[in-house]
């Protein structure tokens, strides 16, 4: 399961986002601008303020990592 | 062994890769990223052919340009190295090697740090570099903007709409940069500049709590009680991986390139914000990039 902490305009998450779709991955997204819950969740889970946090399968990736989501989703 | 390299996908790289692509020359592109800096770019007002796009957008763009060519650049590699013997430049990767008869850099730049007490240790918690991305988690809270220039007027202009009080502080006497962006910034009623301040450090354990700067006019230290601390304070370029001893980096660590972008050692060119070009823009390190991709050329057939 792919979740992904973003914020609206973002440049590196809509990055992340498109980059997950090109590869043909389904991912849950959670607006920290618009949810507090969730930003109190990213933090939680990340340590951190930074957008995009990136969760896949308990898996933290903080930022636009391209070669660890690719790693972690066993991406060519 | 390729006839081009390009170090750099963004405006200068990209644009460089099309006319290598469209004179049918074997080249390879290699780059961490695609847009590098441009894609933290806000709203874009001022790139010819857009009447207002972003870096996002822009970014895309320049994307589809290089599918539009099928050029499929190197990602998440970068130039740790480099090397030249007779004639054949040589980049090292922090996995690969890579050969070629010419070079043209277009890595572009990165932001500035302070190198102040707290900065590292509270990245991510509250210290930013990037306004666009981390700007709308300080909903009503109180936030500073440390620089003087063009990217400080806008990373205040967009926090003054989210938070509740904006700090705008500058070594300088006054702001720099264009004035319809200075007169927005000090016409929002939530901002407060201070000018002659010298950013100290950055306080706070688990997040930034505030900062610490020195009022050159009153020769105080003060605080500032803040949530966050956005960073705009100019730009570094990436030219860390040429070998000081070519002697073709300026004070600033840019690239001295001619109007044929080309370097002092012949092969070598750079195009872009890694250049010493005074005005570090889109559309220009488009033009550079192309005036680099012609010149190659040019070097090439000198080859033969």
């Amino acid at each position: 399961m792919i979740k992904i902490y973003t914020t609206t305009y973002c440049p590196f998450c809509r990055m992340a986002k498109e980059f997950l779709k090109d590869h043909g991955f389904e991912f849950e997204e959670i607006n920290v601008e618009e949810s507090e819950e969730g930003f109190r969740e990213m933090v939680e889970k990340s340590g951190q303020f930074g957008v995009p946090v990136i969760d896949i399968d308990g898996n933290i990736i903080i930022g636009f990592d391209r070669k660890k989501i690719k790693e972690l989703l066993n991406i060519k | 062994m390729k006839q081009v390299i390009i170090l750099g996908a963004s405006a200068a790289g990209i644009s460089a890769g099309i006319y290598l692509k469209r004179a049918e020359i074997d080249f390879l592109i290699i780059s961490k990223d695609i847009g590098g800096e441009m894609l933290t770019s806000g709203i874009i007002e001022n790139y010819p052919g857009c009447e207002v796009t972003n870096g996002f957008e822009l970014t895309k763009k320049f994307e589809a340009n290089l599918k539009y060519y099928s050029i499929e650049p190197i990602l998440d590699e970068e130039a740790i190295k480099i090397e030249k013997n007779d004639k054949i430049f040589t980049v090292f990767t922090q996995k690969n090697t890579y050969q070629s008869n010419s070079l043209i850099i277009a890595t572009g730049s990165k932001p500035k740090t302070l190198n102040i007490p707290g900065e590292k240790e509270l990245k991510n918690k509250g210290v930013s570099y990037c306004t666009v991305c981390d700007g709308p988690l300080f909903k009503n809270k109180v936030v500073a903007v440390i620089g003087g220039g063009n990217s400080a007027n806008e990373a205040g202009i967009m926090l003054s709409e989210i938070a509740k009080k904006v700090y705008v502080i500058t070594k300088n006497e006054f702001m720099k940069g264009d004035k319809v962006l200075i007169q927005k910034l000090l016409s929002k009623e939530n901002v407060e500049l201070i000018t002659l301040g010298l950013t100290q450090e950055i306080i706070g354990k688990e997040k930034v709590e505030g900062i610490k700067f020195l009022d050159k006019k009153e020769n105080v230290i003060k605080e500032l009680v803040v949530d966050g601390v956005f960073i705009h304070i100019g730009m570094k370029p990436n030219s860390e991986f040429i070998p000081k001893e070519w002697n073709i980096l300026n004070e600033y660590n840019e690239i001295i390139v001619d109007k044929f972008m080309q370097t002092s050692i012949p092969g070598f060119f750079a195009a872009g914000d890694v250049t010493d070009i005074p005005f570090k823009q889109i559309g220009i390190a488009v033009g550079q990039g192309i005036t680099a991709a012609l010149s190659v050329i040019k070097y090439l057939r000198s080859l033969e």
